[in-house]
């Protein structure tokens, strides 16, 4: 009997040794495993803090009137591209939404060549941007929403596209040389007439009646007449002026994109609390796993948490860019997510395709966006390029981006 | 700003990826950033739909958001609203640890309470590793989970209501807290931790009863803003005429407005991307 008492006093001295940890959230099996057990909350986190260092964009105004000509290479958002090839511009079919026949309309530029770091860098990939271009309407981009997630269709059919064009250093448009920083710089040659209304498209289609207007597609010809050049049409029959900039008035305001490195502003949030700023990327996994652990059990919740976490070092970035084979974006939310048999291979080389850059929602707000029933949303743009950033013919080739929308059902 | 001339960098040094790690455009009105740690509230960039809408002002009350049950997602659209009247106060600060190899490793466990002491409160709860970033969290935590309190009357309607209105319960854990109407000047019967919590919810008057094992706090804490949740989900007689459904900011309900409309709506279907 003794011994049974003995034995019963033991494992009572068991129990109370587990009820002193206090632990009361914690699983069990957690205070058998230690620290290894980090990755696998975070195995749906990104990794890429600490690996690969996420370069951030942030819109400014105009600081000078010339810094956003092509012939300056700029990352711009809204107004007006500035085409780095301004001659092969892409073709109508290509400039037009698949949805509703209207011409795509200039969301940002990108200017981003391979450097010597990058593994595929070479001659041509000296000059590099990057064109994201989208439809203005949301029910195109609900409707592209379901096109996305098709595998391999016949004909596909978007609402938001993205264009590359790359140049060596010595081509027919620029001179190879830095250009000046004072404003004075000009590109070799002019570059192709450009629709008057939007001043994004080529503009092929000439005004029948006066013969000077040029336009990239019927809408834009009559939207131009209608606001406007009903007026100016018998004027400038017998004058040559034109006016340079686009007419249209219901362009995204312009802005210029400057860049900053994502670390940088790691070092000032962590500065006043944490004594060792060593240790940028893995700060983050601490608060944001116990911010899991209150948003939890739902996925969506904790994407979101993270994702307000990231940012919340930089609020105001509209951009994230990280090009590496094994970056991943920034989800906003669990769901939507593309899979990596989603993202097509590369239409002209037939490579894979790797996540180059990011588009956040603050655009929107900077871009003045309507917020009625049917004004444009969006949780995240994200932009898949060829690896091998291919050289191919053409000005432009068509690259993947996908696009996820914040659901609107309350979680 | 010097570009580099000789052996061109890709790009001349400009652009993304195309920098060098010192960057030439890096100071350009950024550097202005570092020292701006305040007035987060004017650097607020909205990331969502409804964020953009209270930021613009054409929300002007958290009732809208409410009747339309939109997801609160960023807690500056709470700080806008009711953010000058709301208190907070922290209920806990509860340390929990981990065991791991290289002995315990400890976190501080925080439960915060918001209120502004008429009809709307949150709760909060974040584990960090230090105490201040736990506090701060769960505050931010507990702005998102606000959620209105409905008050009525014990008796004759007369004043403003200030009990709740029915006898409601809520449980978690093994806790359960059940309040009752109480008549005016009875005061808040309760523990000392719901008692603080109903404090903020702006109820003046009320009889509690609680089971279980209340001395978990967490779980305590939790029942009786539970409770208080429910108390706009008791339907009562004067919720029996028919709701005149409005248009939410997001969506139009064109088949449940209450006046039938001559012309046609289309109605706008959000496809979820899953």
């Amino acid at each position: 009997m003794s011994k049974e008492m003995e034995f019963d006093a033991n494992e009572e001295k068991l129990k109370t040794l587990r009820v002193s940890s206090l632990d009361e959230e914690e699983d069990d099996n957690e205070a058998q495993v230690d620290e290894i057990d980090d990755p696998d909350l975070s195995t749906d986190e990104d990794e890429e803090g600490e690996v690969h260092p996420v370069t951030l964009g942030f819109v400014e105004k105009l600081k000078n009137k010339w810094s956003l000509l092509r012939h300056y290479f700029p990352s711009k958002a809204g107004g007006t591209p500035a085409w780095l090839d301004p001659i092969n511009l892409p073709s109508e079919k290509s400039s037009l939404c698949d949805f509703c026949s209207e011409p795509l309309q200039f969301l940002l530029q990108v200017y981003g060549p391979l450097t010597e770091e990058s593994t595929f860098h070479h001659e041509s990939t000296f000059h590099r941007a990057l064109f994201v271009f989208m439809c203005p309407s949301m029910a195109c981009l609900l409707r592209d929403q379901h096109e996305q997630w098709k595998r391999h269709p016949e004909k596909p059919c978007r609402s938001v596209k993205v264009f590359r064009c790359q140049l060596p250093q010595t081509n027919s448009f620029y001179s190879g040389k830095p250009p000046s920083e004072d404003g004075t710089e000009q590109p070799l040659t002019a570059g192709a007439k450009l629709c008057n209304w939007c001043g994004t498209w080529k503009g092929d289609k000439v005004c029948s009646s006066c013969r000077k207007a040029r336009y990239c597609s019927g809408k834009h010809q009559a939207a131009h007449w209608r606001s406007g050049h009903r007026l100016a049409c018998t004027r400038l029959q017998t004058s040559l002026e034109m006016s340079e900039s686009a007419a249209s008035n219901s362009l995204w305001p312009q802005y210029e994109i400057t860049i900053e490195d994502e670390c940088e502003f790691e070092n000032e949030m962590s500065d006043s609390e944490y004594s060792n700023i060593l240790v940028s990327g893995n700060r983050v996994d601490e608060s944001v796993r116990s911010l899991m652990d209150d948003f939890a059990g739902d996925d969506d919740k904790r994407s979101w948490a993270s994702f307000q976490e990231r940012i919340s070092r930089a609020p105001e970035q509209v951009l994230r860019y990280c090009r590496s084979a094994k970056a991943k974006a920034l989800w906003p939310v669990h769901s939507g997510r593309p899979s990596r048999s989603d993202i097509p291979a590369c239409n002209y080389c037939g490579g894979t395709r790797c996540f180059e850059f990011q588009v956040l929602p603050q655009l929107l707000y900077y871009f003045g966006v309507q917020n009625d029933v049917d004004s444009l949303d969006w949780a995240t743009i994200v932009v898949y390029t060829c690896e091998a950033s291919c050289k191919g013919d053409e000005g432009y080739k068509e690259e993947f981006a996908w696009v996820q929308l914040v659901s609107q059902s309350a979680p | 700003m010097a570009e580099r001339g000789a052996g061109d960098r890709g790009g001349f040094g400009r652009g993304f990826g195309g920098r060098g790690r010192g960057g030439d455009r890096g100071g350009r009105g950024r550097g202005g950033r570092r020292g701006r740690r305040d007035n987060e509230e004017k650097d607020w960039v909205p990331v969502t739909k409804l964020g953009r809408l209270v930021r613009d002002g054409k929300i002007k009350s958290i009732e809208q958001i409410y009747l339309h049950s939109l997801p609160i997602k960023e807690y500056q659209i709470i700080d806008i609203l009711i953010g000058p009247s709301l208190k907070d106060e922290v209920m806990k600060i509860m340390p929990v640890q981990k065991q791991t190899r290289a002995g315990q490793r400890t976190r501080f466990k925080a439960f915060v309470v918001v209120g502004d002491g008429n009809g709307h409160v949150g709760l909060g709860v974040k584990c960090s590793k230090e105490v201040a970033t736990a506090i701060r969290g769960s505050i931010i935590l507990a702005k998102l989970s606000i959620i209105p309190v409905r008050r009525g009357y014990w008796g004759n309607k007369i004043g403003k209501p200030h009990t709740v209105p029915c006898k409601v319960t809520g449980k978690c854990g093994s806790v359960t807290v059940r309040m009752v109407p109480a008549p005016r000047g009875a005061g808040i019967v309760a523990a000392r931790v719901p008692k603080k919590v109903l404090q903020f919810a702006g109820i003046e008057d009320v009889f509690t009863s609680s089971r279980g094992s209340t001395k978990t706090l967490g779980n305590f804490v939790k029942a009786t803003f539970d409770c208080l949740l429910k108390t706009y989900g008791f339907l009562t007689p004067d919720f029996w005429r028919e709701t005149r459904f409005s248009k939410s900011p997001f969506q139009e309900y064109t088949d449940l407005l209450a006046k039938p409309t001559a012309k046609v709506v289309h109605v706008v279907e959000d496809a979820e991307a899953a």
